[in-house]
C-alpha cells in the first residue's frame, strides 16, 4: 500500500540528504515563502499511517506553520530499514498575497528502532524552534527519558488507549520528573468548549449558589470516548474539592458496568451526590453534563454530528438556553485548536492525580 | 461568588453578563464594528452567557426592523461569516429603544426598560453604556443617563462607560468631557476607547519589549538615533468624511489619540505590574515628559503641516484636499502633519521620535520603526562606503502585521562588501489564524472591568496639552507656520523630509 501511494509524501530522498534537497526544493520555487513556528513530529506504529497523516498536517498548516517529521515504524519487520521523503504544503496567506509553505519529512522505520527513531528525528529539527510531538497510538517502550526530555509539548489521545491507567501513569510518572514538557491529551481537548461553556454558566449567582447543594451529576459519551466523560468528572472533582465517600469513610464507593460508572461524592456543604457516568453508541463524542440541585439544573448537552452545544440553565423562573460553539471531532481540527492555545496546560496536570484516582 | 471552574481555564480576566446600551445605535460604528464585534464573541462562545444588546437612538425603528439591519450589514463585514443559525439566537438579545439624546423622559423609559431585562434575564444588573453618539451629544447623554439614576452601580452589580473619540476637540472641551464624566461614573467605571490599543500588534509592543531580554538593555539613547512612527492612508475625504475631517485634521485625528498612545507604549518605562494603573502610570509619564512646542517658532521648527494637491493614488485621478466634497476650498487644515517629539526623560534624553501621519500617501501602512546608532568608525566603517545603514526593528502596526530587523551582512565573495539584510516575522504568514477584531477584545475587557487598553484621564489631558501649542500656532499665532503642499500620492511634502534631514535622518521608505 505505502509503495503505491509514496506519491503523496513527495519526492524520495536519501536519508543522508534530506536537508539538501530541502535546500533545492526552496531553490525551485522562490515564488514561496517558508515559514516555521514549530517542529512537529508526528509518531505511528500503526501500517502506512505517514500517507494519512501527511493529510492531517497538509490542513494543520493552514493555521500553524512547522516543520513536519512525520514517522511511520513497522517495529516487527525482520529487517531495519530506512526511507525519507520530502515535500511543502502551501496555502495562500490570509490576503491571498503570499503563497506560504512548510516542509515536510516523512520517514518510514522498519525494525528494532528506538536508537535510530531519536536520531533520525533530532537530526532533523529546526534548531531553537519547540518541538511538538504527537504520539498516535499505544504509548510503547519506545517512549523513553531520552526522548521524551527533548520535548516541549507532548501530544497524545487517550481514547486511543487500550490501558489508559498504565500510560496515564507513565505520563504521570514523567511529568512528575520536573520534565519541563507540556501534556496535551486529545481527549481533553474534546471536552474543552464543554467545560468553557459549564464553567460560564456558574459564574451566574443562581448555579454558584446551587453549585454546594448539587445532588446528581450526568455525563453521558460515546463509548469511544470513556476518557472524556471521566476527565471531566476529575475536573468537576478536582475544582469543588469534593470529596469522595470512600475516602471519608462513607459506604458506597462506586459502581461500574459496560453501559454506565456510578460514583459518591460529598460536597463541603455535606450534600451527597451521585454521579453516573453514561456510555451511550448514540451519543455525541460528550453528549451531556448536568448538575442538578434541588432548585437548580446546569446542562451543558450536544446532538451528534452538531457544531454546537445548548448551554442551559433553569432555576426556577430563571433560564438561559443558547448555543456555543462544540469542539470539533477531526484530529486535524484539535491538534489546531490545541497548538493555539498553547500554555503549559496546568489544569490537566492538575486535574491528573483525581483522573487517576477515579481510573482505578 | 468565587467560580471554582474559571481556574486556570482562560488566561484573561472573566468578563460578566450585562446590558450594552450603545447611544447612536444607527450609526456605521454600530453596524460595523460593535454589533460584528459582540456577534464574533458569541460565535466563539466568548460573550458572557445574558448579555443584552440596546440600541438607543433617535430614528423611529421597531427592534425587528433595527435587527434586520444590522444582520445585513454583519453578514458583508463579520471576521467569522455569517450563521444563521447563531444569529437567530443571537438577535433575540438585541432591542431597540428610540429616544432623543435630550429627551429626559427618553432615559426614564430605558431605565425601566433595562430593569425590565435584569428581571427577564434573572441575573445581575450590570450596564455597559458605549456613547458611539456625535460628539456634540456627550454631555447630554451623560448628564441625562445620571439624572434617570442610570449612573449608580446597582447592589453588587456594575456600571460602565466606554467613550468613543474624538475625547474633545482640546484640551479645554476635553477637561469638560472629563469633568462631566466624573460627575457620572466614576474614572474606574470610564472606558476611553482607542481601538489602536486593541489590535495585536500594538499588544504586542509590550511582549516584544518586556519578554524579549535582548531589546530592553539597548533601548535608550545609547544605542537608539531616532524612532519614526507613520500611519500612512491611501485615501483622500470619500464618503463624506470631508465634513467631520476639515473640523478635525490629521493631528487631532489621529495623532492626538492613536499615535501619541503608541508612542507611549514604545517609550514607556517597565510598569510595575500589568494592572491597568500600572501599565498607564507609565505611559502617561512618557506624555507628561514630552517636550512641549509651545512658541509658533519652535511649532514652526518641529512641525510641518500640509494638503495634498491633484494627483495619482494606485493609479487612479484624485482631486485635491481643498476640492474634496464638503472640505472649504480654502480650508487651512492638514491632511498631513509630520512631528519631531523630544521626551526628556533619562532614558530618551535628544532621541527624537518622529510621528507621521497623511491621506493620500501611496499606501495604507501604520509602522514603528526604531533606529539604531550607526556602529563606531573603525573596522567595517573604514571600508569604501562604510556600512549600509544601522540596524532597524520595525513594528508593523497594519495592514501586514509584523517584526522585522534590518542588518548588515557580508556579500558572498572574495572582496567584503556589505548589503542590508531583513528578518522577517509576518503574523499572517506564521499565524494562520486571523487576530479578533480590536472591538471584540475592548468589549470583553470592559466587560471585565480590564481598563488596562483604555485611555485614562491624564493622558487623554496630557496628550491634549502637546497638541494644543501646536494648533494655536497654526490658527491663533499672527504668523502662523505655512501650510505645505505635496502632490497626492507621493509621500508627504519636502518640508517633513526637510524636518529629519536637520537632523542627519530621512524617513524610512515603507
Amino acid at each position: 500500500m505505502l509503495d503505491k501511494c509514496t506519491r503523496a509524501l513527495g519526492k524520495e530522498v536519501a536519508v543522508g540528504s534530506v536537508d539538501q534537497e530541502l535546500r533545492l526544493l526552496w531553490e525551485e520555487d522562490k515564488a514561496s515563502t517558508n515559514a516555521s513556528l514549530m517542529n512537529l513530529a508526528v509518531y505511528s506504529e500503526e501500517d502506512d499511517a505517514i500517507l494519512k497523516n501527511s493529510e492531517i498536517v497538509q490542513a494543520i498548516t493552514k493555521e500553524h506553520a512547522c516543520r513536519a517529521i512525520l514517522i511511520g515504524i513497522d517495529r516487527d519487520a525482520s529487517d531495519a530499514s530506512i526511507r525519507a521523503w520530502i515535500t511543502a504544503h502551501c496555502h495562500l496567506s490570509r490576503q491571498g498575497s503570499k503563497s506560504v509553505c512548510c516542509e515536510q519529512i516523512a520517514f518510514q522505520l522498519t525494525g528494532r528502532a528506538t536508537g535510530r527513531l531519536r536520531n533520525t528525528v533530532f537530526a532533523h529539527l529546526n534548531s531553537d524552534l519547540p518541538l511538538v510531538f504527537w504520539w498516535q497510538g499505544e504509548l510503547s517502550d519506545i517512549f523513553t527519558e531520552r526522548l521524551y526530555s527533548l520535548i516541549d509539548r507532548f501530544i497524545f489521545d487517550s481514547a486511543q488507549w487500550s490501558e489508559p491507567l498504565l500510560s496515564l501513569q507513565k505520563i504521570n510518572r514523567m511529568l512528575g520528573e520536573g520534565v519541563g514538557l507540556a501534556p496535551m491529551d486529545l481527549e481533553w481537548t474534546r471536552s474543552y468548549q464543554a467545560r468553557l461553556a459549564l464553567a460560564a454558566l456558574f459564574d451566574d449567582p443562581l448555579a454558584a449558589q446551587a453549585l454546594e447543594y448539587t445532588q446528581q451529576i450526568r455525563i453521558v459519551v460515546h463509548p469511544d470516548h470513556r476518557m472524556a466523560g471521566m476527565q471531566v468528572l476529575a475536573w468537576i472533582v478536582q475544582s469543588t474539592g469534593w470529596q469522595r465517600s470512600r475516602d471519608l469513610g462513607l459506604c458506597g464507593d462506586q459502581d461500574n458496568s459496560d453501559t454506565e460508572d456510578r460514583f459518591y461524592f460529598e460536597t463541603h456543604q455535606g450534600s451527597d451526590v451521585t454521579v453516573r457516568v453514561e456510555y451511550d453508541a448514540s451519543s455525541a463524542t460528550l453528549g451531556l453534563v448536568e448538575l442538578s440541585s434541588a432548585d437548580c439544573v446546569v446542562r451543558v448537552s450536544r446532538e451528534v454530528g452538531s457544531a454546537y452545544m445548548h448551554q442551559q440553565l433553569e432555576a426556577g423562573a430563571h433560564q438561559i438556553d443558547r448555543l456555543v460553539p462544540a469542539a470539533s471531532d477531526d484530529a486535524s481540527e484539535l491538534v489546531a485548536d490545541q497548538l493555539s492555545r498553547g500554555g503549559k496546560n496546568t489544569l490537566y496536570r492538575t486535574m491528573l492525580p483525581v483522573y487517576l484516582d477515579l481510573l482505578k | 461568588m468565587k467560580n471554582p471552574f474559571r481556574k486556570d481555564l482562560v488566561s484573561r480576566s472573566r468578563p460578566e453578563a450585562c446590558t450594552v446600551v450603545i447611544f447612536g445605535a444607527t450609526g456605521d460604528l454600530t453596524h460595523r464594528k460593535l454589533v460584528p464585534a459582540l456577534y464574533n464573541l458569541q460565535v466563539e462562545g466568548a460573550l458572557p452567557a445574558g448579555v443584552r444588546i440596546v440600541g438607543f437612538a433617535r430614528r423611529d425603528k421597531s427592534d425587528q426592523e433595527f435587527r434586520t439591519g444590522l444582520e445585513e450589514l454583519n453578514k458583508k463585514v463579520s471576521r467569522s461569516g455569517h450563521d444563521d443559525t447563531i444569529w437567530s439566537e443571537f438577535e433575540q438579545t438585541i432591542h431597540y429603544h428610540q429616544s432623543e439624546f435630550q429627551d429626559e423622559e427618553g432615559y426614564q423609559r430605558l431605565a425601566e426598560r433595562l430593569d425590565e431585562i435584569d428581571r427577564e434575564r434573572g441575573g445581575k444588573g450590570n450596564r455597559l453604556f458605549y456613547i458611539a453618539s456625535a460628539p456634540s451629544f456627550f454631555d447630554d447623554v451623560l448628564e441625562h443617563l445620571k439624572k434617570a439614576g442610570l449612573n449608580k452601580n446597582k447592589e453588587g452589580c456594575w456600571a460602565r462607560v466606554i467613550v468613543e473619540k474624538p475625547f474633545g476637540t482640546d484640551l479645554p472641551t476635553a477637561q469638560h468631557l472629563n469633568e462631566v464624566v466624573s460627575r457620572t461614573f466614576e474614572e474606574e467605571d470610564t472606558y476611553r476607547i482607542d481601538h489602536y490599543l486593541g489590535k495585536e500588534t500594538a499588544q504586542n509592543i509590550m511582549v516584544l519589549r518586556f519578554a524579549n531580554a535582548i531589546f530592553e538593555p539597548l533601548w535608550n539613547n545609547n544605542y537608539i538615533s531616532h524612532i519614526q512612527i507613520t500611519c500612512a492612508e491611501n485615501l483622500g475625504m470619500e464618503g463624506g468624511r470631508g465634513g467631520y475631517y476639515d473640523k478635525a485634521g490629521a493631528l487631532r485625528d489621529m495623532v492626538q489619540n492613536h499615535l501619541l498612545q503608541l508612542l507611549s507604549l514604545v517609550a514607556m518605562e517597565p510598569p510595575t505590574d500589568l494592572s491597568a494603573d500600572g501599565v498607564r502610570d507609565e505611559k502617561v509619564k512618557v506624555l507628561r515628559s514630552m517636550r512641549q512646542w509651545d512658541t509658533p517658532e519652535l511649532v514652526a521648527e518641529n512641525v510641518v503641516r500640509g494638503q495634498y494637491i491633484a494627483g495619482h493614488v494606485d493609479g487612479e485621478k484624485v482631486v485635491g484636499y481643498r476640492e474634496e466634497d464638503r472640505v472649504d476650498p480654502e480650508s487651512m487644515t492638514e491632511s498631513y502633519v509630520a512631528l519631531k517629539v523630544l521626551i526628556d526623560t533619562w532614558r530618551w534624553s535628544e532621541v527624537p521620535f518622529y510621528v507621521r501621519m497623511g491621506k493620500q500617501l501611496p499606501k495604507k501602512a501604520t509602522e514603528i520603526s526604531v533606529h539604531f546608532k550607526e556602529p563606531p568608525t573603525v573596522l567595517f566603517n573604514a571600508l569604501a562606503g562604510g556600512v549600509p545603514g544601522g540596524n532597524v526593528l520595525v513594528i508593523r502596526i497594519q495592514p501586514d502585521e509584523g517584526i522585522s530587523l534590518r542588518m548588515v551582512s557580508k556579500i558572498p565573495g572574495a572582496s567584503l562588501r556589505l548589503e542590508p539584510v531583513k528578518m522577517d516575522f509576518h503574523y499572517s504568514t506564521s499565524f494562520g489564524k486571523g487576530s479578533p477584531e480590536a472591538y471584540e477584545r475592548l468589549l470583553l475587557d470592559c466587560m471585565a472591568g480590564d481598563a488596562t487598553l483604555f485611555a485614562r484621564r491624564d493622558e487623554v489631558e496630557e496628550a491634549w496639552k502637546f497638541i494644543d501649542h501646536i494648533e494655536h500656532a497654526w490658527h491663533n499665532s499672527e504668523e502662523p507656520p505655512p501650510m505645505a503642499e505635496f502632490v497626492a500620492g507621493t509621500w508627504g511634502p519636502k518640508e517633513a523630509d526637510d524636518l529629519l534631514k536637520k537632523s542627519g535622518h530621512k524617513w524610512r521608505r515603507l
